[in-house]
């Protein structure tokens, strides 16, 4: 008998179906992988199963006794836990009490014991990754380790079902290790566990089982056993496109041609941007690197190492300590992100809710506010040639929305990302700077992504993207610099650019 | 074996020590934010002692603490609701409130001093319970929620109290005046308060109301009920307006129903000297204890500097923006 039963989960949002009658079994000690593009219906199954959502019908058992829907409290006394995607913490709170949030380790009393839950806490994390502040306010850290500290409080609950909303879109390559690690010695210990992730590896590595959505409807499922057929998956996931983003991530040949393309092109490139000595803090200590026009260059590095501190340095949001920066062979001093962005230096940022968007307001308010910002005639708003600008931006990018007036927060993440990118289109662009501009997009959208940034890059722009995951930089990128400890250890270019050069590097060891 | 034995004997003291290090920063860190209201307070002190050279002396000491009383009240309980992510705009109306109670009572029941106590205790929980249903259950705006039921306190206030009068039972007023040598006995109830205060942030519920005022949304999905945190954070702060109320009272041995209102907004102006987020969840009662005495002491300076009466106000308002304005600086951190 099945450990968690769900029944016929329907839920709707407004007129959007969310959620079409979708049935899932769990048994104990399995993983289940949740596959399926954005906004086919992942986190809000998920949530469902946590109790944070209600469904509008369907059922929900646990080993034959029925959940109430929407309560959180009762899905948790029930043995379920769920590690969101958003890290939900108290910012003001140390890192050791966010652990132990709503589950307190308490003495007689219900008064804190403190030290052991210091310690449980340490263990959890440590589990995770080693080196913590316990004291640190949860809201001081950045979003990898964030992510570590909802992983850690779903583990702390000991739940007989774990969930794992996409944890490794924001962590690096060792966590995510340490991650598989843990589950797979949860799941020999009779966890049942639903796993969430757009990686195909990590599925594959992983799952015992995986289910596809597909616009909120089940589309199928398979048994993984260590080997994944991908073309079923991603056939599934979304039909003939799927079919092609397939075809488009691995057709390596297609690739190289590309990169010798470009870099042909290139090789005369006059530098569009260069950077001597930058360091900002303790995170950026010492940066050089060259960019040249109309090519990307991608920035690899662990978690942590520099790189997002790197971006955001260049578009005038951090405080450079030293180190000199030239556009276009003019010396430039950074003052402001508002100064950056009229020199033509424009950043993607890292967090797209936090920094990226006004999630409740229009599609159009949001790729309208650069344009309004920057307009020369402040006083007059023209809405004629706004109204313009948002329907060419929306063709453009192929933003899939109803309505432009629609709120943001009703698009998928890729869609969302898309929206941030086409602000910018709006002026001339010399550098664009994004921070991991595919975190929690799927295939397909990913694909569109990067071919908006093509398109800008062709029409003489430049391009510096960091992302975490490594094998995308391999197959976007021109030119790679690899980050470690805040410095540039390597720069790798056409033959030299492979996964064992980056990897090497990524752990500083100088490919060179 | 010998090099073991030292290492054992050594080992456990090293290791107190360590932790004696680590709890050091760690209350450092929790009150970071009080900083510029103590920097505020120890100027403030500094110039009081300056224009009044008897200030430490016992009698003074002990009449400033006696002044203080309901103001550091006051301000804790703004303080409780602040942390919790809230605001009470009804403090004020509710010490007049539970003032007139005091004051009324006696004469129109004949109660005791202990029943007419536990009546006003009665009225101020049942407040409490009012704003905090009303905020925590119905998801009211804190700010237009306690904006009305503060009407409807004052309006209580005047319906027992049309005019100034009455009489608050004689025995607060001489508890009120006694003294410990330095200490007078109008401190027991600040000092009880901070115990609880400080007795709560080691249980589950105090760390909770933070937590709830950091993020209410990260505590819901934790599987707390954030309505009871609310509803308990509202009780809790209003025991201390209870407590802030019967200073006041005995202090002025009369019903008046317009003598609280001036505490809604000093109390708000203490606890953002104080460094308390009005966003919620950062901040230390210390820091809001500090504002209070910051406030108090401001009338003080202002009487003794000889500024004229009618300049009082506006050099009050000064000072008080002077101290946002430590605060602010002190909240620009590097990035």
């Amino acid at each position: 008998m099945p450990l968690l039963t769900a029944n016929g989960i329907t839920r709707r949002y407004g007129g959007v179906v969310a959620l079409d009658n979708v049935s899932v079994e769990l048994n104990a000690g399995e993983v289940l992988g949740l596959l399926g593009a954005n906004g086919s219906g992942k986190s809000t199954l998920s949530s469902i199963l946590a109790g944070d959502n209600r469904a509008d019908h369907g059922t929900l058992s646990l080993d034959g006794v029925a959940l109430p829907p929407g309560e959180p409290r009762a899905a948790r006394n029930a043995g379920i836990a769920i590690a969101h995607q958003h890290p939900g913490l108290a910012p003001n709170l140390p890192v050791w009490e966010n652990v132990f949030l709503g589950a307190e380790v308490c003495r007689a009393g219900r008064f804190l014991n403190r030290s052991a839950a210091r310690r449980r806490a340490a263990e959890l994390l440590t589990s995770l990754r080693a080196g913590w502040d316990l004291d640190m306010p949860a809201g001081r850290l950045n979003v990898a380790d964030q992510q570590l500290v909802e992983i850690a409080k779903a583990l702390a609950l000991e739940p007989r079902v774990l969930i794992f909303d996409e944890p490794t879109a924001a962590l690096a390559a060792a966590e995510v290790d340490s991650l598989m690690r843990v589950i797979r010695s949860l799941a020999a210990r009779g966890t049942a566990i639903v796993f969430i992730s757009h990686r195909m590896a990590e599925i594959e590595a992983l799952c015992d089982r995986a289910m596809v959505l597909c616009n909120g409807r089940y589309a199928g499922e398979l048994q993984v056993q260590g080997r994944l057929d991908e073309a079923r998956v991603l056939a599934w996931m979304g039909g003939a496109a799927g079919g092609a983003a397939a075809a488009h991530l691995h057709d390596a040949a297609q690739q190289s041609q590309k990169r010798l393309r470009t870099s042909a092109a290139n090789g005369s490139g006059r530098v569009a941007l260069s950077a001597r000595g930058l360091r900002a803090g303790a995170r950026l200590r010492g940066v050089d690197f060259d960019l040249r026009q109309g090519e990307i260059l991608g920035v690899a590095g662990l978690q942590g190492h520099g790189q997002e501190e790197l971006l955001d340095a260049l578009a005038g949001y951090r405080k450079l300590n030293a180190g000199e920066i030239a556009l276009d062979g003019a010396p430039l001093t950074v003052r402001s992100p508002r100064h950056m962005i009229d020199a033509g230096v424009c950043l993607v940022p890292n967090d797209r809710h936090r920094q990226g968007l006004w999630l409740d307001h229009s599609v159009e308010f949001n790729l309208a506010q650069v344009a309004v910002n920057f307009q020369s005639e402040p006083w007059r708003l023209r809405r004629q040639s706004i109204r313009r600008f948002v329907d060419l931006s929306v063709s453009r990018l192929r933003i899939k929305t109803a309505d432009v007036r629609q709120p943001v927060r009703a698009l998928s993440g890729g869609n969302q990302q898309k929206v941030v990118i086409g602000r910018w289109l709006d002026r001339q662009v010399r550098v664009l700077l994004l921070s991991d501009p595919t975190k929690g997009v799927d295939v397909i959208a990913r694909k569109e992504i990067y071919e908006a940034i093509g398109a800008l890059t062709e029409a003489g722009a430049a391009a510096i993207v960091y992302a975490s995951d490594t094998d995308e930089l391999l197959a976007v990128c021109d030119r790679l610099i690899v980050m470690y400890e805040g410095r540039v250890v390597a720069q790798l270019e056409g033959p030299e650019m492979n996964e064992a050069r980056v990897t090497s590097a990524l752990f500083g060891r100088s490919a060179a | 074996m010998k090099a073991g034995l030292t290492e054992r004997l050594h080992a456990p003291h090293e290791q107190r020590s360590r932790r004696v290090r680590q709890g050091i920063n760690a209350i450092a860190s929790r009150n970071a934010s009080a900083l510029p209201g103590l920097v505020m307070l120890l100027i403030v002190v500094s110039c009081n002692a300056f224009l009044q050279p008897d200030f430490f002396s016992a009698d003074s000491l002990s009449s400033n603490l006696q002044n203080a009383a309901p103001v550091i009240l006051v301000c804790m309980a703004q303080a409780v609701i602040v942390l919790l992510g809230e605001l009470d705009l009804s403090v004020g109306a509710g010490i007049s409130l539970v003032n007139c109670v005091l004051a009324a009572v006696p004469s129109l029941t004949g109660w005791g001093t202990a029943a007419t106590c536990v009546a006003a205790l009665a009225v101020a929980l049942a407040a409490g319970v009012c704003n905090g249903v009303l905020v925590g259950y119905f998801r009211q705006s804190a700010l237009i929620a306690t904006f009305a039921t503060g009407a409807i306190w004052f309006g209580g206030a005047l319906l027992l109290m049309p005019q100034p009068g009455g009489a608050v039972p004689e025995v607060l007023g001489e508890w009120f005046a006694m003294r410990v040598g330095v200490l007078p006995l109008a401190a027991v109830p600040v000092i009880a308060a901070w115990a609880l205060w400080a007795v709560l942030q080691r249980h589950r519920f105090g760390r909770r109301l933070i937590a709830t005022g950091s993020s209410a949304d990260a505590v819901f999905k934790s599987g707390v009920d954030t309505r009871v945190v609310k509803l308990l954070g509202y009780v809790l702060a209003w025991l201390f307006v209870f407590g802030a109320a019967l200073c006041i009272s005995a202090q002025t041995s009369s019903g008046d129903a317009r003598l609280g209102l001036p505490y809604t907004l000093n109390s708000v102006a203490a606890v953002v000297i104080g460094g308390v987020s009005l966003a919620g969840g950062r901040g230390s009662m210390i820091g809001a204890i500090c504002g209070a005495l910051v406030l108090v002491l401001i009338g003080n300076v202002v009487y003794f500097a000889g500024i004229p009466s009618n300049y009082q106000e506006v050099f009050k308002g000064a000072v008080i923006l002077l101290a946002l304005g430590c605060t602010f600086i002190s909240a620009r951190k590097p990035v």
